[in-house]
């Protein structure tokens, strides 16, 4: 971590952004006095640049990293911090502000709203969506979130590192696992302590179960939002097997509880991860067989491209993330520079044709699960046993913790003092797209909009902590 | 009246009106075991109406005479072509007579109501609906009239009990006329009734709603009004499938006894689309609607190049 001023901060991050680094997070600590900014090197090592703010006003980087966007207006509305030259601020968490404050002002003939949410028709996360309108045509898409912000971070903190774990792994029941690990990360980097190889192993497996369940789940949602109610059903039957082993593997549908900071206390013999085994493998060869069907489904395939777009500049300038960038032709994996986890050897794959669609994103998952159960098949190839993170690095005050969850890369940062939590901050693969599902919807029709959002499946919760 | 003539009003009075809820529910309760589900029985439709007949209405804000009597209106007009669509060709006239062209009237009169009182309220999803219901609509009634036209060409008339009789047997089908008329329906029937891949009936997403959209701001009484008058729209478009553009017998006995038949296989045939085929992009659904019209087209010059 290095501080600066705001001249210097400036400087660090457009050059460490000429280097080739990518925008990672942003977030204010110690009630708004210091702004640290994460930077992602493409070896993997992450760069914090921090500024001290002068009058609670910080130097903005919304003009070199347009992705800093909604962390600067979240650290404004949540510490106070002034972004110098983010104009607009517009309110991300605070909602108590009037309506003209947080949407884009739309002017013209026939132009109109339609709002949707924050309640919905049906079990879907509290958001709400103001689509500007010309007919069935969407000019823009003005989404508000926040409804499920419980100040999980601010009440994590006073706590030990291992009751933080808690907080965190709750922020979501989807990206648990990731969501744990990255804290889990940040916690073992600021503490010194080093990954065995055997805690590796066991972090990679739980990491990719969940992306397993969650890329069938992902799949299903697009069928479903197509009506294409065979391979809605085909893959939501899939996705309970999968939640089905999680739980025979770990007690939880979910996996929650199954990171914890400094070690691991999964524990499966050898009939059990010979079990997993035949129920992974068999869940990947009825999911080919079913994506294989899909392939010749005309009247799905037919929904599929050209919509929804995201195109490698859109990816780079919103700093879009996952599966959603994979899918747009942009090679970006946190699992092929992860040395804390057994990745060895790992390479993203990309879809044949990468435009950035709604078909390239459900393709993209397509080739994730498939991998997926390739990584994760070896991993199930002994028992796996409790183990413990070893001392042996550097402690600082300040750890970071970088992990690709089911819907991109997901940073954790941890400050603390001695066991004690000082600040903690979650910034999601959800949190890092929404900006582009909102962005994605442009120029398309109404009635598509439901199936664009499912191609990203993001979280809600996550995002909103 | 003969026997016949008697069996054939009580089928359709009792089919049409009381009878046509089945129809829907048939069609869920297939789907559900299709796509490996319970799902709720064929007469679920009846609970629904029962239910939302107990319940009193709430009026929108701002509602007037429009919004008021357009459920009465929709499910009116389609009682009365409940009243002229003969489920058999010795049906006598219930006194509304048996025009197609007037059935095609009726379903529009219809269709208007309920977009007016859409427009009326001016509830957003309400008129989105409404209005993708009309720009499809356009075409609906295109095809809906050109396909009955050939079947009206090959009967040599426009009366309903008669054009049942003049496609009756083997006869009718010896040119492909009334097969590219079959073809033109099979595309109305999906989109009257507000199935995939026009529209999908399941959806609880406002934002991808066609039929379902005007029905979003009536509770109770008119909702249960709205639903039985969708059901009664499966009721007539299959049993006109059945009785004149599906192959049908000449004895109106037959005609009558396999009628219940014909009417569970096609409820089974659109449980089997709707569970295969995805929704199609709205902005496709006039293209089918247009090859439904051109195929009915086809079938008119069919016809044409026959007779002379």
């Amino acid at each position: 971590m290095t501080l600066h001023d705001a001249r210097g901060y400036r400087d660090a991050v457009e050059s460490a952004l000429a280097d080739g680094c990518r925008f990672a997070g942003l977030h204010a600590s110690a009630g708004g006095a210091v702004v640290h900014a994460a930077l992602l090197d493409p070896d993997g090592t992450m760069r914090l640049e921090s500024v001290r703010t002068e009058e609670s006003t910080a130097p903005t980087l919304v003009d070199v990293a347009p992705a800093a966007n909604w962390d600067e207006r979240e650290a404004h509305d949540l510490y106070g911090v002034r972004f110098d030259g983010h104009e607009p601020l517009r309110p991300l968490v605070d909602h108590d502000l009037a309506l003209s404050h947080w949407t884009v002002p739309m002017r013209g003939d026939d132009a109109y709203q339609v709002v949707v949410g924050p309640i919905h028709a049906g079990v879907i996360e509290s958001g709400h969506f103001r689509f500007h309108v010309v007919g069935d045509r969407i000019l823009h898409l003005d989404a508000r979130l926040f409804y499920k912000h419980r100040g999980l971070e601010r009440a994590a903190e006073g706590h030990t590192l291992a009751e933080g774990a808690r907080y965190v792994g709750r922020a979501c029941a989807a990206c648990s696992v990731a969501n744990g690990l990255a804290y889990a990360h940040a916690c073992e980097e600021s503490l010194g302590l080093e990954s065995p190889s055997e805690l590796a192993r066991a972090r990679t497996l739980l990491l990719e179960l969940e992306r397993v369940w969650s890329h069938l789940n992902d799949i299903a949602a697009v069928c479903a939002g197509v009506g294409l109610a065979a391979g809605n059903n085909l893959f939501a039957a899939l996705t309970e097997r999968a939640r089905r082993l999680n739980a025979d593997l770990t007690g939880h549908r979910f996996l929650f509880g199954g990171v914890a900071v400094g070690g691991s206390s999964l524990d499966l013999d050898a009939h059990a991860v010979g079990d997993a085994r035949e129920e992974l493998e068999a869940i990947g060869r009825e999911a080919a067989r079913g994506w294989r069907e899909l392939q010749f489904s005309a009247s799905f395939q037919d929904r599929l491209p050209n919509i929804g777009v995201v195109s490698r500049d859109d990816v780079d300038r919103l700093g879009t993330v996952g599966p959603s960038a994979r899918a747009a032709g942009v090679a970006i994996d946190v699992r092929s520079v992860s040395p804390l986890l057994d990745y060895a050897g790992f390479e993203c794959r990309l879809p044949d044709r990468p435009d950035g669609d709604v078909r390239a994103r459900l393709e993209q998952r397509a080739l994730e699960l498939e991998q997926s159960i390739e990584v994760a098949l070896p991993l199930l190839d002994g028992p796996v046993r409790p183990v413990a993170a070893a001392p042996g690095a550097a402690e600082s005050t300040i750890g970071v913790g970088l992990v690709e969850s089911a819907r991109g890369a997901t940073l954790c940062v941890v400050e603390r003092d001695a066991d004690r939590l000082r600040r903690v901050r979650l910034r999601t693969g959800s949190y890092a797209n929404w900006p582009s599902v909102a962005y994605a919807a442009t120029d398309n029709l109404l009635p598509d909009f439901p199936l664009i959002n499912k191609s990203f499946e993001l979280c809600y919760a996550c995002a909103d902590r | 009246m003969s026997g016949t003539a008697a069996v054939a009003t009580a089928a359709q009075l009792v089919g049409g009106i009381a009878l046509a809820p089945l129809l829907p529910g048939l069609v869920q309760h297939w789907k559900a075991r299709l796509q490996g589900r319970r799902g709720p029985t064929p007469l679920q439709p009846y609970r629904e109406l029962r239910r939302l007949w107990g319940k009193s209405a709430v009026d929108v804000e701002g509602a007037g005479i429009v919004y008021r009597l357009a459920p009465s209106v929709a499910a009116g007009s389609i009682a009365v072509a409940v009243l002229l669509v003969p489920v058999a060709s010795d049906a006598p006239d219930l006194g509304v007579g048996h025009d197609a062209l007037v059935l095609a009237g009726l379903l529009a009169l219809s269709r208007f109501a309920v977009a007016a009182s859409s427009w009326e309220v001016a509830n957003g999803f309400a008129l989105m609906g409404a209005s993708r219901d009309m720009t499809i609509a356009v075409f609906v009634e295109a095809a809906l009239v050109l396909a009955l036209a050939v079947a009206a060409l090959v009967a040599g008339t426009t009366d309903l009990v008669q054009m049942i009789a003049g496609t009756a047997g083997s006869a009718a089908w010896s040119g492909p006329a009334l097969a590219l008329g079959a073809l033109a329906f099979t595309l109305v029937v999906v989109a009257e009734t507000g199935r995939q891949p026009v529209d999908n009936p399941d959806t609880h997403l406002e934002l991808t709603m066609i039929h379902e959209g005007p029905l979003l701001e009536y509770a109770g009484r008119d909702l249960a009004q709205l639903q039985w008058a969708a059901a009664a729209r499966h009721w007539l478009v299959l049993v006109l499938a059945a009785q004149v553009f599906l192959p049908h017998a000449a004895d109106p006995r037959v005609q009558l006894a396999l009628l219940p038949v014909v009417l569970v296989v096609l409820c089974g045939a659109l449980a089997l689309t709707e569970t295969l085929v995805a929704k199609m992009r709205i902005l496709l659904a006039p293209r089918l609607l247009g090859i439904a019209a051109l195929a009915a087209l086809l079938g008119i010059v069919a016809w044409l190049v026959e007779a002379t």
